[in-house]
């Protein structure tokens, strides 16, 4: 392409970048720094590090990161250890649907998990039928282990970001450098912990920082546990009162620190290397095939992770159905009269519609986007190429509830980007915000199709008389569509379950995308949870069709579109 | 350092069958090479002596030792693979040590060990280097010392030059010599390079679909081919088919599409009676060119082209019921032939022309 057409992409990009991802991070740190007199002050740190809520909040908000992470690459390491080695039978199928967790919406599982744990759930209805517990005095199992639950949702959720990244990491593996080590003496555990694990470090670190930032700032999950006690809930309570508080915006500046800060130490010490691409690989790997007993264990192991993993949304598909369930093992009555409400409700017809329409238009904008900053990444040599790449990459260590926080402060009445809230409308400030969340997937996607389709097809187009765009539009974009679509389905889906920018910028019932829909029947009495369920149904069935065709079509390269 | 002794060798993947009941016997502190197209089982049958793949049939003895069932970390061989694995998360010094460090050598051993691995290889003082600060040549050294300093039983090279540039190749490849012969090493050496295995080798198996083709010396494998496939393989040659007319003492006599020919066969115990199909080999390098008919075997042509490479000049000419050149090369040319389109005659000495089975 030539080259002011690039310019032209790297200055539009550039500018949207530093339009909204720099500035509203700029604007929420500023707020926290300057008071209403405009002077600089530190008074709300000291203010808000004096407040044993505020401490606790911080606190339980890194454990939540932390042992998540860790139960994630608990479950994840094994699995991806057993895929990588033998051949067993179903493998394909049990490869697909251990994935299918990372698109149930984890706070809609919640809902499923406080069904099974809550107080009147199954399992102390099945203590008490077995005469181990006084009906009288049921056990509090969420109350008592509240953030042990959110942890188990989130890692039952996020296990497979990190079995993707391993995967890919294993999958990328020269076998010369494993079968060296075997001719060298030197197999089994020890070669594992000597040369597997250091070589897919890289790998296993990406998936990692994924998981935590996520989880350290989830906030859906703690708000349907109604455990306010993290600081994501905290922020998001602030919300209410925002006009004069700025501790919110002092515990985003926190929160944005502490992310920062954990992710440049992980890179420090497990990323600093990238092995990848070191060598070419002289044999494929092949995959032992499994004895029966192996088989059966290596399928049992997948099967039992998987059924562990959407239990909590079996649970959500129950209370959807049901009549009645409380206090009851299983529903005592079936019904599909939720089913026809959820869709009968106005707050989640509208909701539908709208969520598509976010969904969507941000989906469009990414691809958009995707291409321009794939191309100047990949095709061209302009200064500052990697710089661009950088910054695509950022939103996802970025927290969603900082820069959807970001995004409100901005908008304000009287502020510079106020202009963006027609009227009431939400939309315009949603779909940027969709965008720029999910633009990293898109960019990945398209950078790898870029890269996978050698320059030299546009060149002989170009010799045969295309100008440089026609040829990238007659030649290499179709030869990328694959990418595109897959990169686009992930960025429609995640944007369709989007959580904290939903919640914190659709102020207006009309407006509310899904997620915001269903939160708020959640809270609403009487059927509002089965309501939610049913709708929540509606989502995961779509989703699921979404993602498994973006597996099709990526295949083993879906792992890429995770990484930092 | 160990003789191999391989026998009855079967390897299938699903319905390819990559090794053919294959025999094979290399001696201590032979440099045997393993030649053959792609997709002939010569890293197959490589893997299969460092045990990464199990033979469905056969055995493998080291000396006297069964190895056929042993797993490949308790063969003691050095391998040194295609594209050298070294790990990157090591640095030189730590990837060589690294097989010691798994036998249990004392600390102090395995720094005067690695010392003298490097200098073996002529890399001192470059063992804190990281990998990726290497040369494709010096990544190449590392991999060799790596093989061998822990004093393997045999050393399985799996075309280690092969990413290398073709000077470094042809430097590497009297380096790699050099420190087998001094060193004493029992070493199988896969390629497809036939240069790499007629200048390196003390003997060399030509591989044809999972079975060997021939086995010999260099010199035996160029000057007296036991097939087509083995003379069209190991350096280039002109194969013309034909049926055996008569013998006459030594001669025999081969009616082609090009004339009837005088040849001579090689191989020991075939004798085709008369009227049989033969394919006869003649290599370039014995084939002159003349203007006017020579007395015996000439192959009368057209000049087609002419290219001149300093040591020798390059003849292609066309004949008559043949669709392929016959190519000439004539060594030391003092004056080229460039009359391209003029009638020429090439010819042969009976004794350069081989008679191979026929198709």
């Amino acid at each position: 392409m030539n080259k002011s057409l690039s310019i032209s992409i790297y200055g539009f990009t550039a500018v949207f970048f530093a339009l909204f991802f720099v500035f509203p991070i700029w604007h929420t740190v500023q707020e926290a720094f300057v008071t209403s007199e405009g002077t600089v002050t530190f008074a709300y740190f000291a203010e808000l590090f004096r407040n044993p809520i505020y401490v606790e909040g911080l606190v339980n908000s890194f454990y939540m990161g932390l042992f998540t992470t860790v139960l994630a690459l608990l479950i994840a390491l094994p699995l991806a250890l057993i895929s990588n080695t033998w051949q067993f039978r179903g493998k394909e199928i049990l490869n697909s649907l251990i994935l299918v967790p990372l698109i149930l919406p984890p706070f809609v599982g919640a809902l499923g998990v406080r069904q099974f744990l809550g107080q009147s759930g199954v399992l102390n209805t099945f203590l008490i039928d077995l005469g181990l517990m006084e009906a009288a005095a049921p056990f509090d199992w969420l109350g008592e282990g509240r953030l042990a639950g959110i942890v188990l949702m989130n890692a039952l959720h996020l296990y497979p970001i990190a079995y993707l990244n391993i995967s890919a990491a294993l999958a990328n593996l020269d076998p010369a450098m494993e079968e060296a080590a075997e001719n060298l003496g030197c197999t089994g555990i020890r070669r594992l912990f000597r040369v597997t694990f250091p070589l897919i470090m890289p790998g296993l670190f990406a998936g990692a920082t994924i998981i935590f930032i996520w989880a350290f700032t989830e906030l859906g999950v703690p708000l349907v546990f109604d455990f306010d006690r993290v600081t994501s809930v905290q922020i998001f309570e602030g919300l209410k009162d925002l006009s004069g508080n700025p501790f919110p915006y002092a515990l985003v500046v926190v929160m944005l620190v502490a992310t920062v800060l954990f992710y440049l130490t992980g890179k420090w010490f497990f990323g600093r290397d990238n092995f990848s691409g070191s060598g070419r690989a002289s044999t494929g790997k092949t995959l032992r095939p499994a004895s029966p007993l192996t088989s059966a264990f290596c399928a049992g192991t997948f099967s039992l992770v998987t059924a562990i993993a959407i239990l909590p949304h079996l649970g959500v598909i129950l209370l959807s159905l049901s009549h009645d369930w409380y206090g009851t093992l299983l529903p005592t009555a079936l019904t599909g009269q939720h089913y026809e409400d959820a869709l009968g409700h106005p707050l989640t017809i509208h909701s539908i519609a709208n969520s598509l329409k976010y969904a969507s238009l941000a989906t469009g904008l990414d691809i958009l986007l995707g291409i321009g900053i794939a191309y100047v990444v990949v095709r061209t040599r302009l200064p500052g190429r990697q710089l661009l790449d950088a910054m695509a990459m950022l939103p996802l260590a970025v927290p969603g509830l900082v820069l959807a926080f970001g995004y409100l402060a901005m908008t304000r009445e009287g502020k510079p980007f106020d202009f963006l809230i027609l009227g009431e409308d939400p939309i315009l400030i949603l779909v940027i915000a969709y965008a720029v969340r999910r633009l990293p997937y898109v960019v990945r996607s398209a950078a790898a199709g870029f890269q996978q389709t050698s320059v030299s097809l546009e060149e002989a187009a170009q010799n045969l008389g295309s100008t440089p765009l026609r040829a990238l539009c007659k030649i290499t974009l179709p030869l990328i569509t694959a990418n595109l679509i897959a990169g686009g389905l992930l960025a429609f889906s995640f944007a369709m379950l989007e959580v904290s920018d939903s919640l914190i910028l659709a102020e207006q019932q009309q407006h509310f995308p899904i997620t915001k829909a269903m939160y708020a029947l959640i809270s609403s009495l009487g059927t509002g949870p089965n309501l939610a369920s049913a709708l929540g149904v509606w989502a995961m069935v779509f989703l699921a069709i979404t993602i498994t065709g973006a597996g099709l079509i990526l295949g083993k390269k879906l792992g890429a579109l995770f990484r930092v | 350092m160990v003789s191999l002794h391989i026998r009855g060798l079967l390897k299938r993947f699903g319905d390819l069958v990559a090794l053919n009941r294959l025999d094979l016997d290399i001696e201590k502190g032979e440099l045997f090479f393993l030649l053959g197209p792609s997709g002939c089982g010569k890293t197959t049958l490589l893997r299969a002596i460092a045990g990464f793949n199990l033979p469905d049939e056969g055995t493998i003895h080291f000396d006297q030792d069964d190895v056929t069932r042993l797993p490949p970390h308790k063969r003691e061989t050095g391998m040194m693979f295609q594209s050298y694995a070294l790990w990157p998360h090591l640095n030189v010094f730590r990837n060589i040590a690294f097989g010691l460090e798994e036998r249990r050598v004392s600390k102090t051993e395995i720094k005067s060990r690695v010392e003298e691995a490097l200098a073996m290889v002529r890399m001192e003082g470059l063992g804190t280097r990281k990998i990726n600060q290497l040369s494709g040549g010096q990544q190449q050294r590392v991999a060799l010392a790596r093989a061998l300093v822990v004093c393997p039983r045999c050393l399985l090279l799996d075309e280690p030059l092969s990413n290398l540039d073709a000077k470094l190749r042809v430097e590497m490849r009297s380096e790699i010599r050099r420190i087998c012969k001094e060193f004493g090493l029992t070493a199988i050496y896969v390629t497809h390079d036939q240069k790499e295995a007629l200048s390196m080798a003390d003997r060399m198996a030509v591989l044809d679909a999972g079975n060997i083709a021939q086995i010999g010396t260099p010199e035996e494998l160029y000057r007296t081919p036991n097939s087509a496939f083995v003379a069209g393989f190991v350096g280039e040659t002109n194969l013309i088919p034909g049926t055996l007319a008569f013998v006459s003492g030594v001669n025999h006599y081969v009616r082609t599409a090009v004339g009837e020919l005088a040849g001579r066969i090689v191989s020991p115990g075939w004798s085709p009676a008369p009227g049989q199909p033969v394919t006869l080999s003649i290599r370039p390098e014995c084939l002159s060119l003349d203007s006017s008919p020579p007395v015996q075997n000439a192959i009368a042509g057209n000049l087609t082209e002419s290219i001149y490479l300093g040591e020798t000049a390059q003849y292609s000419l066309l004949c008559e019921g043949r669709e392929l050149p016959l190519h000439i090369s004539e060594l030391n040319p003092r004056r080229v032939i460039r009359d391209t389109g003029a009638g020429f005659y090439a010819s042969a000495k009976p004794e350069d022309i081989i008679i191979l089975p026929g198709s």
